[in-house]
């Protein structure tokens, strides 16, 4: 498979497309053609999932990133200021230019109250509130990770806060990666996009074509097993997981090339189903994630 | 004043001819980035010529779903029976829409007999319409039978 995946050049250039993206973006601040934006990257409900995966981001990492393309404003896991000193920092980046980041969804009952982000004057700020303030004034809103995008694990039944996705709550465009969590290439290869080019290719789903446009059955290194019918029965087997439930066929991402925690792996070549955790409706539409019961033949 | 089926078959053929040129380009182009945007056409293409297919299947689908309510010798399932073919213990996944049974066994869709949150062996007409409507896509599976 790495003789075969070495000399496709499609397989190569995906891999160096973030890279040359924020290449490129560095090569323009550095001439003065490009200005640093501000970023704003607002936590909401969910498990920080995707703010940890973008720590793990390695092409580049997450510091010449942030501090080389765009100034991090805002960060509640990253930053050292807090209470009201913090979300000055929010209130202080309305006026100017500046790209919001968020990950989680809104929670919406009793008026936001189920999540308070912080205080402003004394005043909680809910989350519902701070998404709708930055985000109207945002010169691009990203969802990012399943909750942001379309509710995800937080709005999963029976959804006790009423949780929704920020485009649920604002009218205006936002550009959705979905992923429990998000790649750090599609965050980083997003942004760098944006930068250059202001306005990403979004497909239908206001998702980015560079890294969604695929679905991973596609492009899956088992997929001649599920051709010819040969399927796993058990976790472990090496052939297609389909029988045991993978999504894979109805999930859009890039995983089986770009590959995960700095390229080392995915979960089919790691012998997991895809449980289509970047498909919009995960978890509840994607469950059950795990069958063992279709293969199994039948008592006599 | 061509007639409708005229102008989508030039229009047809207009694509291909594009797509041929497309592809063409994709053998000396070397930049990546002008590979993506040839990529990006060629796709954008194929999503019009499924479109124009579609406005041309839904018709068909139509008049195939009524022929075949009136064929003959079609087994015939009772929703109890439909119920057995939920696709467990290496037994087929049946669904019916519309009266008319599928196999969606080796659906790619349907992994391990379930797709976003439905199972086999139901009556999915209510599902399908609200999902799938004007989308020509019941062709493509093997008919088992009609729900009677
Ligand atoms: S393992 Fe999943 S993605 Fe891969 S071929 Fe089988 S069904 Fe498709």
């Amino acid at each position: 498979m790495d003789g075969l995946l070495s000399v496709c050049h499609g397989y190569e250039a995906k891999q160096r497309i973030v890279r040359n993206l924020i290449d490129k973006v560095m090569d323009e601040i550095n001439e003065g053609t490009l200005l640093k934006k501000n970023l704003i990257w607002l936590e909401l409900t969910g498990c920080s999932g995707n703010i940890i995966s973008l720590l793990n981001g390695a092409n580049p990492d997450f510091k010449y990133l942030m501090t080389k393309m765009a100034n991090l404003v805002y960060s509640n896991s990253l930053m050292t200021a807090e209470g009201e000193d913090a979300v000055s920092h929010l209130v202080n980046v309305m006026n100017t230019d500046f790209i919001l980041a968020v990950e989680g969804a809104v929670a919406t009952k009793n008026n936001g109250l189920y999540n308070v982000i912080g205080k402003w004057r004394g005043e909680p700020l809910t989350a519902l509130k701070a998404v709708k303030m930055l985000g109207e004034k945002a010169q691009h809103v990203m969802a990012i990770g399943a909750c942001a995008t379309h509710g995800g694990v937080s709005a999963a039944h029976p959804n006790p806060a009423k949780c929704v996705s920020v485009q649920s709550v604002l009218k205006r465009k936002v550009i959705k990666l979905p992923g429990c969590p998000c790649h750090p290439d599609w965050f980083m290869g997003t942004l760098a996009e944006i930068l250059l080019y202001d306005a990403p290719k979004l497909d239908a789903k206001d998702r980015p074509v560079l890294f969604y446009s695929t679905l991973i059955h596609d492009r899956c290194p088992r997929r001649s097993f599920f051709d010819k019918g040969i399927f796993a029965k058990k976790l472990g087997d090496h052939t297609c997981m389909f029988k045991l439930g993978c999504r894979g066929p109805v999930t859009r991402t890039d995983c089986p090339v770009r590959q995960w925690n700095k390229y080392v792996n995915w979960p089919v070549e790691d012998d997991t189903p895809c449980i289509g955790c970047a498909q919009f409706g995960f978890p509840d539409l994607m469950e059950p994630f795990i069958s063992y019961d279709t293969t199994r033949k039948e008592r006599e | 004043m061509p007639t409708q089926k005229e102008m989508i078959c030039m229009r047809m053929n207009q694509i291909v001819r594009e797509l041929n040129d497309n592809t063409n380009c994709m053998y000396w182009v070397q930049s990546h980035y002008s590979r993506y945007v040839l990529l990006n056409q060629i796709k954008s293409k194929i999503e019009e010529l499924h479109f124009i297919n579609n406005l041309i299947c839904i018709e068909n689908e139509q008049m195939l779903r009524d022929r075949l309510q009136e064929l003959p010798n079609q087994r015939e399932f009772t929703l109890a029976e439909l119920a057995e073919y939920d696709g467990k213990n290496s037994r087929p996944a049946y669904v019916s829409v519309e009266q008319i049974v599928y196999d969606v066994t080796n659906n790619a869709t349907w992994a391990a007999a379930t797709h976003f949150g439905l199972s086999a062996g139901k009556d999915l007409t209510n599902e399908f319409n609200a999902c799938h409507e004007g989308q020509a896509i019941l062709n493509k599976l093997k008919v088992v039978g009609k729900l009677v």
